[in-house]
């Protein structure tokens, strides 16, 4: 029963990495310049999914609260200053997104844009950060807290928070090389192929910071899980790389959606039975049975849950079916 | 200042804004259902144009509410982690229910909604919108739920220190949920219902174009109104008998308050176990405007040959009285929340043990960043509403319909 809720907590948090993930990289791409046209065809490629998408978090945190009361308290108040950066970075976008066209002055659109670009950056900094903390391990006392938040000032998290906006990046880069109208994907296809030396390398730094550290190989339990990760996640990279070459975008997001599913996958398996794992003392290090919810409250939830997965996923994907090909100028237009 | 304030303070600021834009999103929600299964039913276009207008209106709205409702939900775990700690494992289970059950849904339709003018089937489209109105209740009933919990626990046991579930179905009969309930409902659809009438009072104070269009949203609104004040009195006076019973400190001190004092007193030691007048005196004005707006009722004979229009006078007073019932709502909820101090649980667990052991200056810069973000993007929120509102319905951006094939170059949107 834990297990399956961890499972589940999983999907939620990767579904959100991944599809938030593109909203977040198409916000940095903002930034690339071209003048107001090409923001909005992209803001317009983005438009119906956008709400969807950001839910994934909301219903993450969910299953955190319900299924693994612990773990939710001392993972979001023992890495404050991530999580609060990581939720500006969320909050900034969801409302630079949705209010940037309210205005009708062009110079305030860009300014909004302005908003939702930090808050792209801000959000992959964050969630990168949070999942270093969980690779690099906490200071969790006996009392059972995490004492202050000084343990995030890493190298390795500042690496890892580095990947996660070079890794959006692309995968923002490749959702517009799928949906945007034929001319403008071939634009944007090549910067995402430019991208990807980029996110290579940006793993490869945090995969070197992360083997000099001795807190990683410390906290880390399988280190062989643990290694697979950046070898898998160069993989989906040159994978991409290769579908965008070939003219095949579909491909190539499956493979950078899967870069983005990957590292939390691979965190919950490197730190099993773990999922914080104490710097200072190694009886305070908290297993994922620990953290779960009693046995009452799980059965509840999973009577709840059982029938409502399917509902919840197959909703996602009408708006994804309805909404799928690429847009036009005749295309719905709202933010 | 110690942690403990400033974690209030926090949560005080953000449910506060939070809940303003929840009560228009709940009651707006409500009425542009009634108008979209109008149009559907009817084909008249009039109810089209009104369903786009205060459509877009709520969409603008929206955002604040789920911007604020992400924040309020992290700040569970960042700032209270003692009550994922002592009580998650009851505690979080209405709140767990909430985000799958309710708000991913209402994200999900809603964006369909708001893409899937001109895309999609006119019933498929209804339907959305019939989605996101459930789901939207759905919300409001689950987080109640969770909030009267802390009110009122029920249905769990203490074991090693630890508040386990033994009884869920507790939690949905619980005597301080069932009015409390339909007290913020109606209260949603009082704001939704006073928005629509001043909004439009407004255009036609102004005489602006559309008269057929505002003269329909104005008597909506009014008639809303009127039936929702009428709920909204019922429903809270209706509380005070449940909730005087489960939490006798509440609204000052019985007999019986004294003895539950002296009995937490022998359990968790001497203390300061009265909630502070705050409480209270949030309580004496909300009544206060409660019956200040049952003069509503006042205003629907005159919607007889359009009296209400013409004498202009009583479209000045539904304007000047739309900030009452957010500043009522907002009382409301301190004299709920504030009234139930020292306690996070009643009873159960204080509220000093609940806030998260993080350092003062911390909780102080999360403090003033999250206040000045949120305050920022409210006020930003009412400005782009209110000038959106006044534009007229005209030509809303949402449900615009595409530009013509054979057009090669298309149009901005959302201009004018």
């Amino acid at each position: 029963m834990d297990l399956a809720w961890y499972a589940l907590l999983g999907l939620f948090f990767a579904g959100y990495l991944v599809l938030a993930g593109y909203d977040y990289g198409v916000g940095l791409l903002l930034a690339r310049g071209g003048g107001p046209a090409l923001r909005r065809e992209a803001l317009t490629a983005l438009g119906p999914f956008f709400l969807g998408n950001e839910v994934w978090l909301v219903a993450a945190v969910g299953i955190l609260f319900g299924a693994f009361p612990v773990l939710e308290g001392e993972l979001l108040a023992g890495c404050y200053p991530a999580v609060a950066g990581a939720l500006v970075g969320v909050i900034l976008v969801t409302v630079g997104v949705q209010l940037r066209s309210r205005p009708t002055d062009e110079r305030v659109r860009a300014r909004w844009d302005r908003v939702v670009m930090i808050g792209s950056a801000l959000a992959a900094v964050g969630w990168g950060v949070v999942l270093a903390a969980l690779l690099q391990g906490v200071p969790r006392q006996a009392d059972g807290h995490v004492a202050g938040v000084s343990h995030l000032a890493t190298p390795f998290a500042a690496a890892v928070g580095l990947a996660m906006v070079a890794l959006v990046a692309v995968h923002g880069a490749t959702f517009l090389a799928l949906r945007l109208s034929t001319d403008a994907a071939a634009v944007v296809g090549r910067t995402a192929r430019r991208l990807v030396p980029v996110a290579l390398t940006a793993v490869a730094l945090a995969t070197v910071v992360g083997l000099l550290s001795a807190r990683v190989r410390d906290a880390v339990q399988r280190p062989a899980v643990a290694v697979l990760l950046p070898v898998l996640l160069a993989a989906a990279l040159l994978a991409a790389r290769a579908a965008l070459a070939r003219r095949r975008p579909g491909w190539a997001l499956a493979a950078t959606g899967a870069a983005l599913a990957l590292p939390v996958v691979l965190v919950g398996a490197a730190l099993w039975p773990y999922v914080l794992v104490s710097t200072t003392d190694p009886g305070a290090s908290l297993t994922v049975t620990d953290a779960a919810a009693s046995a009452p409250t799980l059965r509840l939830l999973g009577w709840v849950a059982l029938p409502l997965l399917p509902a919840l996923l197959g909703f996602q994907a009408m708006c994804w079916w309805v909404f799928r090909g690429r847009t036009d100028g005749r295309a719905p237009v709202y933010w | 200042m110690d942690t403990l304030l400033l974690a209030r303070l926090q949560f005080a600021t953000t449910t506060s804004i939070h809940f303003l834009f929840v009560v228009v999103t709940l009651g707006l929600v409500t009425l542009l259902v009634g108008m979209q299964t109008a149009w559907v039913l009817t084909g008249n276009p009039k109810w089209e144009r009104l369903t786009r207008y205060w459509g877009q209106l709520y969409v603008i709205n929206y955002v604040l509410g789920i911007a604020t409702g992400i924040v309020m939900e992290f700040q569970f775990g960042l700032n209270w982690s003692g009550l994922s700690r002592y009580v998650g494992n009851v505690f979080g289970a209405p709140l767990a229910i909430e985000t799958l059950v309710a708000f991913f849904l209402e994200s999900t339709f809603l964006g369909m909604w708001i893409f899937g003018w001109h895309r999609l089937g006119k019933g498929v489209h209804l339907a959305l919108l019939w989605g996101v109105a459930i789901t939207a209740y759905a919300s409001a009933f689950w987080i109640m739920v969770a909030n009267s919990w802390l009110q009122h626990p029920v249905g769990y046991e203490v074991r090693d220190g630890i508040a386990h579930l033994t009884d869920f179905g507790a939690l949905l009969t619980n005597p301080s949920l069932g009015m409390a309930f339909g007290h913020v409902v109606s209260a949603a659809m009082l704001v939704g219902g006073m928005l629509m009438a001043a909004v439009s009072a407004w255009h036609l104070i102004r005489r602006t174009p559309d008269f057929v269009l505002f003269r329909t949203s104005l008597r909506i609104g009014l008639v809303t109104s009127a039936l929702a004040i009428t709920m909204v009195q019922g429903f809270g006076f209706a509380q005070f008998g449940p909730v005087g019973a489960v939490q006798p400190t509440k609204f000052g001190q019985g007999p019986e308050g004294q003895a539950l004092i002296a009995e937490w007193t022998t359990r968790f030691g001497p203390g300061d176990y009265t909630p502070p007048v705050l409480a209270s005196v949030g309580l004496g004005f909300m009544i206060l405007i409660g019956f200040t707006l049952g003069c509503v009722w006042l205003l629907l004979p005159l919607l007889f040959r359009d009296w209400i229009i013409r004498l202009r006078f009583p479209l000045w007073l539904v304007l000047l009285a739309l900030p009452l019932p957010f500043v009522a709502v907002i009382l409301g909820w301190i004299a709920r929340e504030v009234g139930r101090q020292p306690w996070v649980a009643y009873g159960l667990l204080p509220t000093d043990q609940a806030v998260s052991p993080v350092g003062a200056p911390v909780m102080l810069a999360s403090l003033i960043g999250f206040s000045l973000l949120l305050g920022t993007l409210a006020v930003t929120n009412w400005v782009l509403l209110a000038r959106h509102a006044a534009r007229g319905a005209a030509d809303p951006a949402l449900g615009r319909p595409p530009a013509p094939p054979n057009e090669s170059t298309h149009p901005e949107p959302a201009l004018i």
